[in-house]
C-alpha cells in the first residue's frame, strides 16, 4: 500500500455516494459545534482543576501537615473534591461530548434542539460548581461519587435529564433501521445513568434504606458508574473509532452482540465484591464475585472483536493520534477487568481490600481505559468541529507518552504498594503502622507520576485552546504523529 | 440489530434485574432489623444515638474521616481485624441500624474504628468521681475531669458496660515504642507511664498544680522535652489511649501521639483563644511548639466536640446472637496499638 493512501481519514466508499457522504457529514458535524465544544471546553477546566487538586492530595498524603489548618483545604475535603471534578466534571462532561457526537453521526441527522445540550451543560456545570464547593465547605455526604449534597445533585440530575431526552429524541429523528453497535452502548448509558442515580440517590438521602445496606447501595451505585456510564461510553466510542480511523468494518457484529448482552447483564452485578466479609449477606458478595468473573466473556469478546478489526492494521499506530489513544485504552479495559476480577478473589481480597490497590483499580478503569479513550476521540472530533487540524505532532506525542508513563507509573506504584500494605495489615505481629509506613515510598513515587500527568493535561490543554482559538492548521490531511512519507511502512500494511 | 423497542428492553430489563437484586432484594433481607433484647424488654443493643453523636457523624463525612478509616470488623477466619483487637467479634448488619450515615470504609490508611469507643479505659466513666471526690479538689487542670462530663452523656445507652479489657493495656508506654522516637522521649513517660498504666487518672496527681493552666505544661517539661515532638509524647504518655481527651489531642496534634502518623491535624476544629477570666474546662493542655502562648487557650468547638463524641460513641462490643464472639481477649497479649 502507498503511504499516501494510508486510509486513516474515511473509509473508502465510491466516489459519488463519497461526496454526498461527505458533505452531510460536514453539515452533521457543523450542527453539533456548538454543544459539543461547550461540554469539551467545560471539560478541559475541569481537567485542569481536577489534576492540580489530585496532585494536592497525593502530596498531602506523605506530608500530611501541608496546610492542613485551613479547613477547606483538608486532605478529608479535597480527596473528594478531586474525585467528584473529574468524575462529574472532566469524565461525564468529555464523555456526553463525544457521545452527543456520536449520536449525531451515527443518527445520520443534524442535531435537533441544540438548546436542550446547551442548558444541559450550562446546568451541570453549575450542579459541579456548587458541588465541589459544598464538598469543600464541608457539606459531603461522605458516600463514594455520591458526595456532593442535595442541592448540586438536583441540578446535576436535571441538566442530565436534559441531555438524556436529547438523546432520546435524537433517535426519533434517525434515518436508517439499521442501529449501530456504538448507538446501543450510548443508548444503554444514557438511560442507565439517570436511573442509577435517582435510584442512588432516592435510597441513600430521601428515603435511606437501613444501615449497612446504604453502604451496599453506595458500591452498587460506585460500581454501575464506573461500568454502565463510563464503561459503555468508552466501550461505545471505541467501537466507533477503531474501524473509523482504519477504514474496516467491525470484525464481527455477533461477536459484538454478545458482548453488550452479558456486558449489560454482568457488569451491573458487580459491586458487593467491594464489600467482601463485611457485615453483609455472604449470597450478596458471592454474587457480586461471580458476576465479577463472569465480565471476562464480555472482556474477552470485546478484546478480540477489536484485535480482529486491528490485525493487520496495528503500523496505523505510528500515525494516528486518535487510534493510539483509543486502542490504548481498549487495551486497558481488557487490564482493567482482569485485575478486578483477581482483586474480587476472596484470597486476593484478603491482601486488596482497604489498601492502595482499590485507588489503582478506579483509576485503571477512569483514567487508562475510558480518559484516554475520550482523549482519542476529542483528537478525532475537535478538528471536526473547528476546521482546523491539530498544530503540532510533537504536543500529540507528548501528551500521550506523559499520560501513558504517567498512568503506567500510578498504578504499579499504587498496586505493589497496596498489596505490601494489605500483606502487613494481614500479619497481626506486624503493628498497624508498619503497613500504612510501607506504602510511603510509593506514594511518593505516584506523587512523581502525578506531575507526569500534570504536564500531559497541560499540554493537552493548551493545544486545545489553540484549536479553539483558530490557530490549528488548515490542512486537509489530519495531523499525523508521524510523517507519513519519511516510513518504510508499505512492507507492514 | 433492528428495531428500537428489543434494545430499550434489554437496556431495562437487564438493569432493574440488577436493581432488584443487589439492592431491593437484600432491603427486604436485612432492611427492618431491630434492636436485640432479653424476653422482658431489657439488655437492649443497639440503641438511638444522641443529637451529638449524629452531628459528629456529619463531622466525620465532611472532612472525610471515611476515606482513611474503615468501621468494620471482618471474620477472625477471613482477615486479622479481631487478633489486631480492633474488636471481639465481627461486624454484623444489627450494629448499624440506629447509624444515619454507615461509614464501612474502603480504605486503611488509618486504623479500623468500629470499636474506637469501646477501647477507651473503662476509667474513662468513672472519671468525673475520683479527682473530684479524691485527690485533687482544687480542680488539677488535668484532661480527665476536663472531658469526660462531656462525653459521658453523648454515649449511647449501651455504654456502661465496655469491656475492660483494653482499660489495662500496656498502650501508654506502646506508644514511644511503637512510634521509634528519640531516645529521651522514649525514656522519660516510659518509667511514669507504665507502672500507673491501670490507674490511668493518677498520674496527673503529681503534676496537678492547681490554678495555672501552663504549670502542668512546665512540670512536663522533661530535659528532652523542648521539642514539640517530644515534649508532646511524654505528654501523652499520662493520657489513658483512646480518651475523649486523647481523641482531642491527636485531632490536634497526631504527630505530637505518634511522631509516624501520617494523619492530617484538624486545627481548624479547635479554636485558640485568650482566657477570659479562668480557663476553660474543655482546653487541651500540650507543651512545646503545639503549646498556645502565655494566657492563651486551645479549646474544642463543638464540631470537635460532636465528632469526639461520636468516635466514642462507636462500640460493637454488645455481643450479638447472630454472631459468635471471639474468645476472651485476655487470651493473648494484645498487639502494639499502633497509631
Amino acid at each position: 500500500m502507498n503511504a499516501t493512501e494510508i486510509p486513516l481519514k474515511e473509509p473508502s466508499v465510491s466516489a459519488a455516494a463519497g461526496d454526498t457522504e461527505q458533505i452531510e457529514r460536514a453539515l452533521i458535524d457543523a450542527s453539533t459545534r456548538v454543544p459539543v465544544l461547550m461540554f469539551y471546553t467545560s471539560a478541559m477546566v475541569w481537567l485542569v482543576i481536577g489534576t492540580f487538586l489530585a496532585g494536592f492530595v497525593s502530596f498531602k498524603l506523605h506530608s500530611p501537615d501541608l496546610l492542613s489548618g485551613i479547613s477547606f483545604l483538608t486532605w478529608g475535603r479535597v480527596r473528594p473534591a478531586h474525585m467528584n471534578v473529574m468524575v462529574y466534571g472532566w469524565a461525564s462532561m468529555a464523555g456526553m461530548g463525544t457521545a452527543i457526537w456520536l449520536m449525531a453521526r451515527l443518527c445520520r441527522t443534524v442535531l435537533r434542539h441544540p438548546l436542550l445540550l446547551v442548558a444541559g451543560a450550562g446546568f451541570w456545570n453549575l450542579g459541579v460548581l456548587l458541588g465541589v464547593g459544598g464538598i469543600l465547605w464541608g457539606d459531603s455526604t461522605g458516600y463514594q461519587w455520591l458526595e456532593f449534597p442535595r442541592y448540586a445533585a438536583i441540578i446535576l440530575f436535571v441538566a442530565y435529564m436534559l441531555v438524556a431526552s436529547w438523546a432520546v429524541l435524537m433517535f426519533r429523528y434517525r434515518r436508517g433501521e439499521q442501529i449501530y453497535i456504538t448507538q446501543w452502548y450510548l443508548l444503554g448509558a444514557f438511560l442507565w445513568f439517570p436511573w442509577l442515580y435517582a435510584a442512588g440517590q432516592l435510597m441513600l438521602f430521601v428515603v435511606p434504606v437501613q444501615g449497612v445496606l446504604q453502604a451496599a447501595v453506595g458500591w452498587w451505585y460506585a460500581n454501575n458508574l464506573l461500568f454502565l456510564w463510563f464503561g459503555a461510553i468508552g466501550l461505545g466510542t471505541a467501537y466507533y473509532m477503531i474501524p473509523k480511523v482504519i477504514g474496516r468494518p467491525v470484525y464481527s457484529y455477533h461477536l459484538a452482540t454478545i458482548g453488550f448482552w452479558t456486558y449489560a447483564l454482568f457488569s451491573s452485578w458487580t459491586g458487593m465484591q467491594r464489600l467482601v466479609d463485611g457485615p453483609f449477606p455472604a449470597w450478596m458478595i458471592t454474587a457480586s464475585i461471580a458476576a465479577t468473573i463472569l465480565t471476562l466473556i464480555p472482556v474477552a469478546t470485546v478484546g478480540l472483536n477489536h484485535h480482529m478489526t486491528m490485525q493487520g492494521y496495528f503500523p496505523l499506530l505510528r500515525y494516528s493520534p486518535t487510534l493510539r489513544f483509543t486502542v490504548f485504552g481498549a487495551m486497558s479495559y481488557t487490564v482493567f477487568s482482569i485485575v478486578g476480577v483477581l482483586i474480587s478473589l476472596r484470597s486476593v481480597a484478603r491482601y486488596a481490600q482497604f489498601t492502595q490497590v482499590s485507588i489503582a483499580y478506579s483509576h485503571l478503569g477512569l483514567y487508562a481505559f475510558f480518559t484516554m479513550v475520550i482523549f482519542g476521540s476529542m483528537y478525532y472530533i475537535v478538528p471536526r468541529l473547528v476546521g482546523r487540524e491539530w498544530r503540532y505532532a510533537s504536543l500529540i506525542k507528548l501528551h500521550f507518552w506523559a499520560s501513558t508513563y504517567g498512568i503506567g507509573l500510578m498504578i504499579l506504584m499504587l498496586l505493589a504498594g497496596g498489596f505490601l500494605q494489605g500483606a502487613n495489615m494481614e500479619n497481626p505481629t506486624l503493628a498497624f503502622s508498619e503497613s500504612t509506613e510501607t506504602v510511603l515510598p510509593y506514594l511518593r513515587g505516584r506523587s512523581l507520576s502525578g506531575l507526569l500527568l500534570t504536564v500531559a493535561h497541560l499540554i493537552f490543554a493548551y493545544h486545545f485552546v489553540l484549536m479553539l482559538l483558530g490557530l490549528g492548521r488548515t490542512s486537509t490531511v489530519p495531523t499525523f504523529l508521524n510523517p507519513v512519507e519519511a516510513e518504510g511502512s508499505e512492507g507492514h500494511l | 440489530m433492528k428495531g428500537l423497542v428489543p434494545l430499550f428492553l434489554g437496556i431495562f430489563g437487564t438493569f432493574a434485574f440488577s436493581w432488584v437484586g443487589l439492592t431491593v432484594i437484600p432491603n427486604w433481607q436485612i432492611g427492618h432489623l431491630n434492636p436485640q433484647m432479653e424476653e422482658d424488654g431489657t439488655d437492649v443493643y443497639p440503641q438511638p444515638q444522641s443529637g451529638m453523636v449524629e452531628r459528629g457523624a456529619r463531622v466525620y463525612a465532611a472532612n472525610g474521616c471515611n476515606y482513611c478509616h474503615s468501621q468494620q470488623v471482618r471474620a477472625e477466619y477471613a482477615a486479622a481485624d479481631i487478633e489486631r483487637k480492633w474488636g471481639d467479634r465481627r461486624s454484623a448488619p444489627r450494629d448499624y441500624i440506629f447509624e444515619r450515615s454507615v461509614f464501612l470504609g474502603k480504605m486503611r490508611m488509618g486504623q479500623d474504628l468500629a470499636n474506637i469507643g469501646a477501647r477507651a479505659p473503662a476509667e474513662q466513666e468513672n472519671a468525673p468521681g475520683p479527682p473530684a471526690g479524691g485527690a485533687a479538689p482544687a480542680g488539677s487542670p488535668g484532661q480527665q475531669p476536663a472531658v469526660a462530663p462531656l462525653s459521658s452523656p453523648a454515649r449511647s445507652g449501651a455504654s456502661p458496660n465496655p469491656p475492660p479489657k483494653s482499660a489495662g493495656s500496656p498502650a501508654p508506654n506502646a506508644l514511644p515504642a511503637v512510634a521509634g522516637s528519640p531516645p529521651e522521649a522514649a525514656g522519660s513517660p516510659s518509667p511514669s507511664a507504665a507502672s500507673p498504666a491501670p490507674k490511668a487518672p493518677a498520674p496527673q496527681v503529681p503534676n496537678a498544680s492547681p490554678g495555672s493552666t501552663s504549670a502542668p505544661a512546665a512540670a512536663n517539661a522533661t530535659p528532652g522535652g523542648t521539642t514539640s515532638v517530644s515534649s508532646g509524647t511524654s505528654a501523652s504518655g499520662e493520657l489513658p489511649i483512646y480518651s475523649a481527651t486523647w481523641q482531642h489531642r491527636h485531632l490536634y496534634s497526631p504527630r505530637s501521639i505518634n511522631i509516624d502518623s501520617n494523619m492530617p491535624s484538624y486545627r481548624f476544629l479547635y479554636q485558640t483563644r485568650q482566657i477570659s477570666d479562668a480557663p476553660s474546662v474543655d482546653a487541651l493542655h500540650f507543651t512545646g511548639s503545639d503549646a498556645p502562648p502565655e494566657g492563651w487557650e486551645i479549646v474544642p468547638n463543638y464540631d470537635a466536640k460532636c465528632l469526639v463524641a461520636y468516635l466514642m460513641s462507636l462500640n460493637q462490643s454488645h455481643p450479638l446472637k447472630e454472631v459468635r464472639s471471639a474468645a476472651p481477649a485476655a487470651a493473648s497479649p494484645p498487639p502494639a496499638p499502633g497509631k
